[in-house]
């Protein structure tokens, strides 16, 4: 409960204000932490998929690269990987969840010119196969990020309804209803009182 | 401070949290579809960027219709269920989600949590959640009671 300096009828309505301030403020909260913890939970299981995929594939990869590289020539891998892609970006954005900002990774793959028949199809595979990796771990990189500061609203935005749900609210009622109470009683003495009064009253005036 | 001050000065922040990751201005399909990097502004100034492979998903699923969707899409959270289920409340929105979600296409739309996980995975940045507008009246009208 509250400490009261005077429990008033004043008191009593701000307290009732306050109160409706916290309920409206609690939803709010609640609503924000409904979407967060869901895109957390989302975003753990994104996580864990891709890095698992991430490692499986990086196997995948080695053991193609060994293949292929037992019947190309290491200046055949040079040049390949010089002519197959012209430009590789990486483009940074930012997307909002519900009040968060979480970053965006976008890759642009611009594919060099050159003569698929000149380079063995091995080649390409492997190329291809590191290629899905680093999407992959872009996407992964995005995740993770975006995984923690999810994390850390989800954690600011529970301790605050946490504090409304069980420190603030019942704290606020108890208090209301200790006030409601000590009115009623007032009430009740004052009743008495005027019961009394006119008991005497009317005794006062027998005599 | 005061209890009071405190309990304002939180609910003013979080509406403030809440209102300003809506776009100031909203973009149909096709407009996003030329640009070289998708995005909005948002209210507080920040840029929330579409995934390219996410808009030409929804483009293929509406196909005529990119003229008419806006994005991102408003997804109402109504926090009177017990869950949380969300509301759509514009057609061609509603059209793209029930198709994507493979459901029975109805206007107004309301999805639930595991439908809202699957959206999240398919159209993640063309969503965005708001509170239900109904919570921010009560709210504007409580303020000015007060």
């Amino acid at each position: 409960m509250l400490r009261l300096a005077r429990p008033t009828k004043i008191e009593f309505i701000r307290l009732r204000r306050r109160l409706a301030t916290a309920r409206r403020l609690h939803r709010v909260l609640r609503d924000r932490l409904l979407i967060l913890t869901q895109e957390l939970v989302a975003l753990y299981r994104e996580v864990v998929e891709h890095r698992l995929r991430v490692h499986e594939e990086i196997v995948r990869c080695e053991r193609e690269l060994i293949r292929a590289s037992s019947y190309v020539a290491p200046w055949t891998f040079e040049e390949f990987s010089n002519v197959k892609i012209a430009s590789f970006n990486v483009v940074v954005g930012s997307r909002i969840v519900a009040g968060v900002k979480l970053p965006l990774l976008e890759h642009e793959i611009v594919e060099g010119r050159y003569d698929p028949s000149a380079y063995p199809v091995t080649l390409k595979e492997v190329s291809e196969c590191y290629e899905d990796v680093i999407k992959r771990i872009i996407r992964l990189a995005e995740a993770e990020i975006s995984l923690l500061e999810v994390g850390k609203e989800v954690q600011k935005v529970k301790r605050k309804v946490n504090a409304l749900e069980n420190l603030i609210i019942p704290r606020l009622r108890a208090t209301i209803k200790y006030l409601r109470m000590k009115f009623e009683e007032r009430e009740r003495e004052d009743k008495i009182r005027r019961k009394r009064i006119k008991q005497v009253l009317s005794r006062k005036a027998r005599i | 401070m005061g209890e009071d001050k405190t309990l304002e000065y939180l609910l003013e922040r979080e509406l403030r949290v809440v209102n300003s990751y809506v776009a100031a201005k909203r973009k149909t399909l096709t407009e996003l579809l030329k640009e070289d990097y998708p995005h909005i502004l948002t209210l507080s100034g920040d840029i929330h960027m579409f995934r390219k492979s996410e808009l030409m998903l929804a483009k293929e699923v509406i196909g005529e219709d990119a003229e008419r969707l806006m994005l991102p899409i408003y997804i109402e959270l109504i926090p009177a269920q017990t869950v949380t289920t969300g509301v759509i409340r514009e057609e061609v929105a509603t059209k793209l989600i029930s198709t994507l979600l493979g459901i029975h296409h109805t206007t107004p739309l309301y999805v639930y949590p595991v439908q809202l996980a699957e959206l999240r995975r398919k159209i993640g940045t063309l969503i965005q959640y708001v509170v239900s507008p109904e919570v921010l009246k009560e709210i504007r009208d409580y303020e000015e009671v007060c």
